[in-house]
């Protein structure tokens, strides 16, 4: 088990709180709610140690650079491959869009 | 020899398919002659994606196999027979076994324990979980996926089970839930759909 944090810049804050996912191997659960203006915040627990860069990198892909919502984003990995965290990511900000 | 399927145990991966840079666990692995794991990939003619799983969690190494060399293969379903045991993700094969065989599905233990009872090496422990799968060759509705999810979750250790359709597979959980899509993992890679058996919607 490994506990990860990340922060990207963000635009005003989000509305709406959602959970997608399932707590199931090669999955990931996403807990999405409004957070602070200006601030996207992560926090990964994983349970596949040593995964740390694999996450930065993949979050970099996503956020930066484009204008998100400010929004806490809370996940509990079982080992879902870059893939599968980025559809459950879009299937997120899918449930909170306006 | 039947076509494998995802979480079929195969043995019989030379030594010498393995590429250069293969992990010493890995080599170490199939050197002693231990199955590697049918995974879900997308593979030219003739050869089947595999991995190769080592004692930790983030031992796992993807790779192919050719069919020819496939000596041995052990699916799920053969694997259902389990002996008392002090291992919670064991002792919840038992009680799942009754329940599962009444609701008329192939099924059978996959991930760790399907592991060892194919191979007699400990690689569970006290907090492993029970992977199963349950084939589901027609759909299953959203109300008997919650009815099983709630029997199953009675269970003295987690228990995840993969519905397998013609289309790829469908976390039970997931399906028993009210998430409008849900994530099909497929041999093309993963996408949300709304219906897991609808073969169309897979295809994209």
């Amino acid at each position: 088990m490994e506990t990860l944090t990340f922060q990207f810049a963000a635009a005003e804050p989000g509305r709406g709180r959602t959970v997608v996912g399932c707590v199931s191997s090669g999955d990931l659960e996403v807990l999405i709610e409004p957070g602070t203006a200006g601030s996207l915040q992560i926090q990964v627990v994983t349970s596949v140690n040593g995964s740390g860069a694999r996450w930065a990198q993949l979050f970099q892909r996503l956020f930066e650079g484009r204008q998100w919502p400010a929004v806490n984003i809370d996940i509990h990995d079982f080992g879902a491959t870059p893939g599968v965290v980025r559809l459950r990511l879009e299937q997120g900000f899918e449930e909170i869009a306006p | 020899m039947s076509t494998p399927r995802p979480h079929d145990l195969l043995w019989g991966l030379p030594l010498s398919a393995l590429p250069d840079d293969t992990p010493q666990w890995a080599l170490q692995v199939v050197a002693c002659g231990q199955p590697v794991v049918v995974r879900r990939a997308a593979c030219a003619d003739g050869w089947v994606a595999v991995g190769v799983r080592g004692q930790s969690r983030d031992q796992r190494l993807g790779t192919q196999m050719r069919l020819g060399d496939i000596q041995r293969l052990q699916s799920p379903e053969a694997l259902r027979g389990c002996a008392p045991s002090p291992w919670p993700a064991l002792q919840a094969l038992a009680s799942a076994a009754p329940v599962l065989d009444t609701c008329g599905l192939a099924w059978g233990p996959t991930g760790g324990v399907g592991y060892q009872l194919a191979t007699g090496i400990n690689v569970l422990h006290l907090a492993s979980d029970l992977d199963l799968v349950l084939r589901a060759p027609h759909p299953l509705t959203r109300a008997k996926a919650l009815e099983l999810l709630d029997i199953l979750d009675c269970a003295p250790c987690r228990i995840d089970v993969q519905l397998e359709t013609p289309a790829g597979a469908v976390a039970l959980r997931e399906w028993a839930g009210c998430a409008r899509r849900v994530l099909l993992k497929s041999p093309l890679g993963a996408r949300l759909v709304s219906d897991p058996w609808a073969a169309l919607e897979c295809a994209a």
